[in-house]
C-alpha cells in the first residue's frame, strides 16, 4: 500500500485541540479502524496537541501546532510538533498522592498517551522543535 | 472552539445531582468546580455527576475532577458518577479515579443504595 500524508496546523489556543483529534479520527474512520479504537486516538491527539500548545509553545496565540498523519500498512502514525518555546516535564503521574493533596492534579496527558497508543517516541528536530510520534495500529 | 457548556445542579432526594453538558477541560471547570462548592455548602453528603453523552472531557478536566474528589475525601463526601461513555469510563479507570468515585451505567443505578 503507497503512503498517504494529511497536514494540518491550529494555532495554539486551547479548544483548538478538538480540530485536530477529529481530523485525526476521521482519517481513522477512514481506514476503517474499530470504533473504540478511534476514541482512542482521539483522546492521545488532543493530549498531545495540548501538550504542544501549553508546554512547547507558552500558549502563544501566533505559534502553530503541526499535525501529520500518515498512513500506510493498516497503522497510522501521527506526529504534533511545536514550535520549540519550552519543554514540558515528564513525571508519572500518581493519583493517590494528588488526592492527598501532594502536589498538582495535573498532568496526566503523557500518561493517557502512553496508555492508549501502540507506539510512542518523543524526539526533538534540530531546530529544537519538539515532536511527539504516536503510532496505532488497525490490529491490536 | 469549546461546546457551550451547562452545568445545573438539582436534588434527588439526600444526593445533590450535578448535570454537565459540553466540554471539561481546564479552561472549563470553575463552573464545575462553582456547583461542587454549592450543594458543599449547603452540607450535602452524596454527590452524583452526570455527564452527557457527548461531553467532551481532557486531562485538564479530569485534573478539575481529582481536585474535587480530594476535596470530597477530606469532607468525608461520597461521590458517583453517570453518563460516561465506554471510553471516559476505560480513562477515568485508567487514571485511578474509580478508586475515589463509583461510576455506573445509568442514573437509577447511581442513585439506588447511594
Amino acid at each position: 500500500m503507497s503512503e498517504k500524508k494529511f497536514e494540518l496546523h491550529v494555532p495554539s489556543v486551547l479548544g483548538c485541540e478538538k480540530v485536530a483529534m477529529d481530523f485525526a479520527a476521521s482519517v481513522a474512520k477512514a481506514m476503517d479502524f474499530p470504533a473504540e479504537r478511534v476514541e482512542d486516538l482521539r483522546t492521545a491527539v488532543a493530549e498531545a496537541c495540548t501538550n504542544a500548545m501549553e508546554h512547547g509553545n507558552k500558549l502563544e496565540p501566533a505559534t502553530k501546532v503541526g499535525v501529520t498523519l500518515t498512513v500506510v500498512d493498516g497503522r497510522l502514525q501521527v506526529d504534533v510538533e511545536d514550535e520549540g518555546r519550552g519543554v514540558g516535564t515528564v513525571k508519572a503521574p500518581d493519583i493517590d498522592s494528588k488526592i492527598d493533596g501532594q502536589g498538582d492534579t495535573r498532568g496526566w496527558g503523557i500518561f493517557l498517551i502512553k496508555n492508549l497508543m501502540d507506539e510512542v517516541r518523543f524526539e526533538s528536530t534540530p531546530e529544537g522543535k519538539n515532536v511527539v510520534k504516536m503510532i496505532i495500529h488497525l490490529e491490536r | 472552539m469549546a461546546k457551550a457548556q451547562e452545568i445545573t445542579v438539582r436534588q434527588a432526594g439526600d444526593v445533590s445531582v450535578i448535570d454537565i453538558k459540553g466540554d471539561v477541560s481546564s479552561t472549563t471547570g470553575q463552573p464545575i468546580e462553582d456547583a461542587y462548592h454549592k450543594v458543599t455548602a449547603a452540607g450535602t453528603k452524596k454527590i452524583l455527576f452526570v455527564f452527557a453523552a457527548d461531553c467532551y472531557i481532557n486531562s485538564g478536566g479530569i485534573a478539575i475532577l481529582i481536585g474535587i474528589l480530594s476535596e470530597s475525601k477530606k469532607k468525608d463526601q461520597k461521590i458517583r458518577m453517570t453518563g460516561l461513555t465506554s471510553h471516559f469510563q476505560k480513562i477515568f479507570a485508567m487514571v485511578g479515579l474509580t478508586k475515589y468515585a463509583q461510576i455506573l451505567a445509568t442514573e437509577d443505578a447511581a442513585l439506588t443504595d447511594f
